[in-house]
């Protein structure tokens, strides 16, 4: 019976997905870039979409909640999971209203507007049924699946506003989208790139790597080094793992002392993140907000004596607050930090923030 | 309804309720007047009830109760481009006005329910004054078993910090009440800052109880994280750049004005915080940066 087997296919694929999660948090560094996770989140929320039983727009999205759930609690520390499970929360939310026939501007977001004009407390409850809902979500999710295909060449195309000739540009560690930016510039413009190695899992080195094959005259140098070099950089241009709802940043260890020597000599720090790392999450939750890894980088196993002494800790991220940043550059343009309000208030819907 | 029964109204409203903000109290009592008015056009009625939000400043003189006649005004001609027949115009205003009551009534537990995930176990906590929002995120998080402490200021004139210390000690959290100039002496020891506001301006500062932008300034120099609490209807149209733009009804007590001929040698009762001091807003409309503030002004009033 097709039924029952689709639904075991689904699950098992549920499964096969969360386990993966589990074991690609723990290690030297994350095993794929947040651009997978969001892909392979994306398509299967379509996949839970497209298989699974519901009758109505409330059911769908009490489904994908449930799995989101499973989703997060797998790995905190991937937000880009838990956003894009939002993305797609809102867009059900959308295209229920649209099915609708009401304007899905004015009931979306609480508002003093809102409280003014509105009829009555109503609980829009999603419990009717429209035969289009399944294909116009599916449709839309497409959509979003082609939006975070093409977000690492928007980000690059806008290098060359950016970037001008026989500028000394810094960056930490390694992120592919800063990879990107950097190579888009390079084919039409000179310029020096210096890469902190970020210490302990030295990211850095395979950055320089990949940024000389293109022909860019790179200088790596210990995350030491930063504030003593930083008097010769006029750009500062990195990426994170993601963008906090108050604009800061949660970003690779050793990301904070670079954004405090750059304000120290009021270089711009400029931020390359697409638009899927924007989570709605604030810098409160001590417990989740950090992750820490093996310290066998940090102080080897084989040191002997000592480790019976000492505690050793390896953290994975840090925390920029906002004022330190100058500009976010994402697929849809450039931003101030203090704008970042209203990005989030039109990705996602304020009663998703809290899955 | 005259000035007398209007005036008595207000007063019996915030004396059979003390825990209810006074903007509250002036929608409520506006609402009524609303109820007994005998106009006949819409613009008569704009027009009594902007005499009648007068008459309730000439009680009341803070911030609060003017941004909310204020947005009852507003309220008033946002329902009316709707309906163009007076009476069936009315009943809605009326309904409409009592679900609004309603759902400001709620808006401190949202309030609360938003802010006290900022309050870890072991937080020393800094507070201005008197204000019920603060009580309320604070018995929440109280309720939620967390453990904190709290340093009240004073704040002279009225020593409402007393007030504040009173209504701590029954939650059984452990209080402590400091003087106004203490404030720098003591942000060393504090984790955060948590103030109420009379009113939100535009710009995303605030209006509070006078010491409150000494507090901010010594918080940024701490670098210690400032929080502001405030229900969405105390926003109020108002752009001040510095102190004195601040208008002098605000500042003074409403007895002070109608008396005293020389108003600088009054003390002022509010003092205004730019929000290049303030970290995050915590509203019911959700968390904010100073900056969303504006946003959402603008929804409302453009």
């Amino acid at each position: 019976m097709p039924g029952p087997d689709k639904e075991t296919d689904l699950t098992e694929r549920i499964e096969a997905f969360l386990s993966d999660l589990k074991r690609g948090g723990s290690g030297t560094g994350p095993l794929r870039g947040s651009a997978e996770m969001a892909r392979e989140t994306t398509s299967l929320l379509r996949r839970i979409t497209a298989q699974a039983r519901w009758s109505s727009a409330g059911d769908l999205m009490e489904i994908i909640r449930k799995e989101g759930r499973r989703m997060i609690a797998a790995q905190p520390s991937e937000t880009t999971v838990g956003n894009m499970i939002r993305r797609v929360l809102k867009i059900i939310r959308e295209e229920y209203a649209r099915s609708r026939g009401s304007s899905e501007e004015t009931d979306q977001q609480e508002s003093l507007h809102k409280l003014l004009t509105s009829g009555g407390l109503s609980e829009e409850n999603f419990r009717q049924h429209f035969t289009a809902l399944k294909a116009n979500v599916i449709e839309a999710i497409n959509e979003l699946l082609t939006e975070l295909e093409g977000t690492t060449d928007n980000i690059a195309m806008q290098a060359l506003e950016h970037i001008h000739s026989n500028e000394v540009i810094m960056t930490i560690g390694r992120s592919r989208t800063v990879e990107a930016f950097l190579k888009d510039a390079a084919r039409k413009r000179k310029f020096h790139v210096i890469v902190a190695e970020c210490a302990p899992f030295c990211q850095g080195h395979k950055m320089a790597t990949s940024l000389s094959k293109s022909g860019i005259e790179t200088t790596v140098i210990t995350d030491a080094a930063i504030f003593a070099v930083m008097s010769r950089v006029n750009k500062v241009i990195i990426g994170t793992q993601t963008v906090l709802a108050n604009g800061g940043l949660r970003a690779v260890n050793g990301t904070h002392t670079l954004a405090l020597a750059a304000k120290h000599h009021s270089t711009p720090l400029i931020i390359c993140a697409p638009m899927f790392k924007l989570s709605p999450q604030f810098p409160n939750e001590e417990d989740t907000f950090h992750k820490f890894v093996s310290p066998h980088e940090v102080l080897p196993f084989t040191e002997g004596e000592i480790l019976s002494k000492v505690n050793v800790h390896c953290p994975v991220f840090d925390y920029v607050p906002p004022e330190l940043i100058t500009l976010f550059i994402s697929n849809i343009g450039g931003h101030a930090p203090s704008y970042i309000y209203r990005l989030m208030s039109e990705l996602y819907h304020p009663e998703d923030h809290e899955l | 309804m005259d000035e007398e029964e209007l005036v008595e109204y207000f007063k019996a409203q915030m004396r059979k309720n003390p825990d209810m903000a006074s903007a509250v109290a002036a929608i409520r009592t506006l609402l009524e007047f609303l109820k007994r008015d005998k106009g006949e056009t819409i613009l008569g009625l704009r027009e009594n009830l902007t005499w009648a939000t007068d008459c309730l400043t000439g009680v009341d003189s803070s911030v609060a109760v003017s941004s909310g006649g204020e947005l009852f005004l507003r309220f008033i001609s946002l329902t009316s481009l709707e309906h163009q027949d007076l009476s069936r115009c009315k009943k809605v205003m009326e309904e409409r006005g009592e679900l609004f009551l309603e759902k400001i009534s709620m808006s401190r537990t949202k309030v609360a329910k938003l802010c006290h995930t900022f309050i870890k176990d072991g937080t020393k906590i800094l507070t201005h004054s008197y204000s019920r929002v603060v009580l309320r995120v604070l018995e929440k998080a109280a309720a939620e078993k967390k453990r904190f402490s709290v340093y009240v200021t004073e704040s002279q004139p009225d020593s409402a910090g007393r007030q504040m210390a009173e209504a701590l000690r029954k939650l059984n959290v452990p209080v402590t009440v400091v003087l106004d100039a203490a404030v720098g002496y003591v942000l060393e020891k504090v984790d955060l800052v948590i103030i109420g506001a009379e009113g939100v301006v535009e710009s995303g500062g605030i209006i509070n109880k006078i010491g409150t932008y000494q507090m901010a300034v010594c918080s940024k120099a701490h670098n210690k994280p400032f929080y502001v609490v405030a229900e969405s209807f105390k926003f109020v149209r108002l752009y001040p750049l510095n102190q004195q733009d601040v208008p002098d009804k605000f500042k003074y007590k409403a007895d002070t004005l109608k008396t005293v001929q020389n108003l600088s040698e009054e003390h002022p009762m509010i003092d205004y915080t730019p929000p290049s001091l303030i970290t995050l807003l915590f509203t019911d409309l959700g968390v904010l940066t100073p900056s969303a503030v504006s946003d959402e002004l603008i929804k409302l009033y453009l």
